[in-house]
């Protein structure tokens, strides 16, 4: 297809196959990416420092995955950012549409304070979420993964306005005659709901998802004030590692982690590819 | 730096010594018991128990890079406690912590100034001397300490002082007066200081003569005034971070302290550290058991295990810091030992002070740090 | 379009607004309420503070010198999240006009940068734009050969390429926050322009009207959603950015969010740290809802 599609001429709306289009996002990708490949290469440097290159070695990559708190932390994070980005999405989900669809009294103030967490210096809110859990007492110290449940409370908090904002504006283009079309026909309001808002606020879904799932993963702030000695996040961990710059330790698990997300997204891709094939025919 | 090597023949007779401090140390605290016997944790019933009576489990809360590689394993090994150790990055962050209460740690390693500001604020447990028989290996001259008279509630773990790094090729002469990062554009541009507005304003009176624990609102003033000056010549206020810009050749003169410093001159041989002749400001790091601790006793046993000679010389084998503690001094190379950049010379010691916590002026220094920067 | 009053529709309303709005009040609004009293308080040992009902904090928070950082930040924030609309709105049409086989690539590929942890993600940008890094020996190349060129037309060579300042100064802390919120800024943008009706865009080149025009006239308005969101979730952060500032910062790059910080760390004194982030979150309040009045007039037109 991409082969064949080469020699047909462009059409007005294929922008990814302008010359200028192409560029841009070459140009993009590259600024996007320099930074990240200096930081793979520097995993193989045979020095306690990213500073001069030394020497090949992959000394570091087994120190990474021996190291047992820093996969600990890796897990802790994956845990708690697919937890947040769950509650987050059906949370920012619900209060995007609820925004969207009603007139309701104190209208003006409900937006301002979902607003909220968007607003608050980071800090300020995680000093707030640490008073918040040592004056109620949230029980410490127990198992795994319940332990995690303060951090990831904190985290769908930030998190799903961000969603709320972004399914809010996918809605604004709503034709609110395909709704009212099958209600006519006789559909209930979950099944409107499912069938008709639904696919449409999809995209805006998954862009929060992908939005919640990286304010969740990359969370320092809140997170150090939310967390114990059981419960240590990636960031939390690189943060306190950093403190003497970088190592390549932290650099070879960062490489890791990219190289394992490509991966699986390509084989989601794979996957999913294969199975729009078997449904077409 | 790089001779620094354990040899395994005393490291064996290490691991001995440190099994009967820590029997001792059990004595002190537990039951006498308990303390005699090789297997502790199995005899105290299904290894459950710790020599210490509590769980053998341990929250250690410690700065990156600070421990020896194999001392939290060790320490297993001789006790059977479990210690789980987590890292902050600077004082401020441990103390913003546990402010609103204790999550769990039960071993944190605060600097002298938040000792003092920490045990104003009641969030320390008083130390059980007689659980830390190891204190006696503590030079004479760390023990009584205006910061904690008498030890009660800390143990130093390392000291440190703050002067100057320099790239040996890039400077004229050696510099050794604050002069040249806080009144001169002799190095335009190639110099950073710390952001700590605190140890900014105690350094500079240190420049004018003053001691780092009597400057009055009026010297913040003119210091403020000095630091607005010399600002434009100033590349960077480093997090702390500045012996990599100099490593990088960023800059080339800049304000860190000397244990940093002493990491990367095993690197690169261009690298040099002096301590100001106007004298500087010293800080310690200790360890302290915060309120609200879940293992008090396993604590007390692990202090005293981190202040045993052996322990404390593998320690500082890794991390290269001056240690307070005069027999695991004793224990290390002459290289260590007579390094000047670790152990700068007695005399210009003397003209070095600790901080002391000062709740009336750190707003002010803050305030005044502040306005130089928007400036 | 016309909003459905919530007593009409009282068991959907419920259903939806129940449980966000639970949340939001259990989870964030309680605790920033304690934050706020401290804002009225004043530190009464070095762990506990006394609310007192005092407005020095506030007093204090609007002098000329907090509030010029302020203004100070918002002009950089503002700046940055120009940049990222400038630089990211291709980027999203790319992406929405991509085809389904290289849509969730090119999502991807913007996207994943920011699974990496933004300390090293800092950290290595600040490796390449260093002194000696890769961008000055990039660019020190490009000298080189303009330099050879001119000797193969008899010009005399160029001085010796000297680095430029990449680090430590504005520009650092402006492109450091390009790199870190350009995705905040992709990602509302592409759900907008997604569910843009294509046969508009392909009237409009139909009829002679250029792209660029078309853009203009016909995409930007009906973008203007997610084009708000994109300004929203960028402007926001930007301000509130202090590592970067920090990290990668010179001697006058200080933010509010870095002034803010250091109250609640180092300065010790969370009631004034609270009035300076109260101060902040009312002139957002001030501009969100300035936004909103301007937003409503024309829809109810």
């Amino acid at each position: 297809m991409a082969l064949l599609g080469r020699r047909r001429p462009v059409a007005p709306l294929e922008y990814t196959r302008k010359t200028w289009m192409r560029l841009w996002i070459a140009g993009v990708m590259l600024f996007l990416y320099a930074p990240l490949i200096v930081l793979m290469v520097f995993s193989f440097n045979d020095s306690k420092r990213n500073v001069v290159w030394k020497g090949f070695t992959l000394k570091y990559y087994e120190k990474a995955l021996n190291n047992e708190g820093l996969i600990e932390a890796l897990v802790n994070s994956l845990t708690i950012a697919a937890l947040a980005t769950v509650f987050s999405v059906i949370l920012g989900a619900m209060a995007g549409l609820m925004l969207w669809r009603f007139r309701f009294p104190f209208k003006g103030s409900v937006e301002g304070a979902l607003s909220l967490p968007i607003i608050v210096p980071e800090i300020c809110m995680g000093v707030a979420m640490l008073i918040f859990f040592a004056k109620i007492d949230w029980p410490v110290g127990l198992p795994w993964p319940l332990n995690l449940s303060a951090i990831t409370i904190a985290h769908i908090t930030f998190c799903f306005p961000f969603v709320a904002l972004v399914v809010r504006s996918r809605m604004a283009s709503f034709n609110r005659e395909q709704e009212e079309a099958a209600k006519d026909l006789g559909a209930g309001e979950w099944q409107t709901f499912r069938d008709v808002l639904l696919p449409h606020m999809k995209p805006g879904l998954v862009a929060g998802a992908l939005l919640a799932f990286t304010l969740s993963l990359d969370d320092f702030v809140i997170t150090f004030f939310t967390s114990g000695p059981d419960t240590v996040t990636f960031p939390v961990k690189v943060y306190s590692m950093v403190r003497f710059s970088v190592t390549p330790e932290v650099n070879a698990a960062s490489t890791i982690l990219i190289i394992l997300t490509i991966a699986l997204t390509a084989l989601a891709l794979k996957l999913q590819g294969v199975k729009a094939i078997a449904d077409a025919h | 730096m790089t001779v620094i090597r354990s040899n395994s023949s005393n490291l064996r007779m290490g691991r001995r010594s440190l099994l009967q401090s820590l029997g001792a140390a059990a004595v002190g605290i537990s039951f006498a018991g308990l303390a005699g016997c090789g297997k502790k944790e199995e005899s105290a019933g299904g290894g459950k128990i710790a020599p210490t009576g509590e769980e053998p489990k341990l929250n250690f809360y410690n700065w990156d890079t600070y421990i020896g590689e194999t001392t939290l394993g060790d320490f297993k090994g001789a006790s059977g406690i479990d210690v789980n150790m987590t890292l902050f990055a600077s004082n401020d962050e441990l103390f913003a912590k546990l402010r609103a209460g204790n999550p769990g740690y039960d071993v944190i390693v605060p600097s002298n100034d938040f000792v003092e500001r920490m045990v104003a604020a009641d969030m320390l447990v008083a130390l059980d001397q007689a659980a830390i028989p190891n204190v006696k290996n503590i030079d004479a001259s760390f023990m009584d300490v205006a910061y904690d008279p008498g030890r009660k509630y800390s143990m130093p773990y390392t000291w440190l002082t703050l002067g100057i790094g320099y790239r040996k090729s890039k400077v004229k002469a050696k510099p050794d007066s604050w002069k040249v990062l806080f009144d001169s554009d002799e190095y335009k541009g190639r110099i950073a200081v710390l952001s700590e507005a605190g140890d900014m304003f105690r350094l500079y009176g240190k420049y004018l003569g003053k001691s780092v624990n009597s400057l009055t609102p009026a010297d913040v003033k003119s210091i403020e005034a000095m630091m607005v000056k010399q600002k434009p010549f100033i590349k960077a206020f480093h997090e702390d971070n500045g012996q990599d810009l100099l490593l990088k050749g960023e800059v080339d003169l800049v304000l860190e302290y000397n244990g940093d410093i002493a990491q990367i001159m095993a690197e690169d041989d261009d690298i040099d550290f002096v301590l100001p002749k106007e004298g500087s400001q010293l800080n310690s790091d200790t360890l302290c058991i915060p309120k609200g601790a879940p293992h008090p006793k396993n604590a007390h046993a692990f202090i005293n295990y981190l202040l045993d000679a052996e322990v404390d010389k593998k320690i500082t084998e890794t991390i290269l810091y001056p240690t307070p503690n005069a027999a695991a001094k004793a224990l290390m190379p002459d290289d260590y030992k007579n390094n000047p950049v670790i152990f700068p010379p007695a005399d210009q010691l003397a003209k070095c002070e600790y901080a002391t916590y000062r709740p009336d002026m750190q707003p002010l220094y803050e305030e005044a740090f502040t306005r130089v920067r928007a400036s | 379009m016309s909003l459905e009053n919530w007593q009409e529709h009282k068991r959907p309303f419920a259903a939806i607004a129940g449980a966000p709005l639970t949340w939001l009040l259990v989870f964030f609004l309680v605790p920033m309420a304690i934050v706020w009293l401290y804002s009225f308080g004043q530190n009464a040992g070095p762990a506990d503070i006394a609310i007192t009902g005092t407005l020095d904090n506030y007093k204090r928070a609007t002098e000329w010198l907090y509030l010029s950082i302020f203004f100070k930040s918002l002009a950089v924030a503002a700046l940055v999240t120009l940049i990222c609309l400038i630089v990211g709105f291709p980027v999203a049409m790319a992406i929405t006009f991509a085809s389904d086989k290289w849509r969730p690539w090119l999502l991807l590929g913007v996207m994943l940068p920011f699974w990496t942890n933004l300390l090293i993600r800092t950290y290595a940008l600040m490796m390449v734009l260093g002194g000696n890094g890769y961008a000055n020996k990039a660019l020190g190349a490009l000298w080189g050969g303009a330099s050879w060129l001119r000797t193969l037309v008899g010009l005399q060579l160029l001085d010796a390429w000297s680095p430029v300042q990449l680090l430590y100064n504005n520009f650092a802390v402006v492109l450091g926050l390009v790199y870190v919120h350009l995705p905040f800024m992709v990602l509302p943008l592409y759900s907008a322009l997604d569910r843009l009706d294509r046969s508009l865009i392909e009237a409009s080149l139909d009829l002679g009207a250029g792209h660029l025009r078309t853009l203009w006239t016909i995409v930007m308005p009906l973008a203007a959603p997610g084009i708000f969101a994109g300004i929203m979730i960028t402007l926001i952060p930007a301000l509130g950015a202090y590592l970067t500032p920090d990290l990668m910062g010179g001697t006058e790059s200080q933010m509010i969010a870095n002034v803010i910080e250091r109250q609640f760390k180092r300065a010790n004194d969370w009631p004034f740290g609270a009035a300076l982030s109260f101060l902040l979150i009312y002139a957002m309040f001030i501009l969100i809802a300035l936004q909103s009045l301007r937003g409503r007039k024309p829809a109810e037109a």
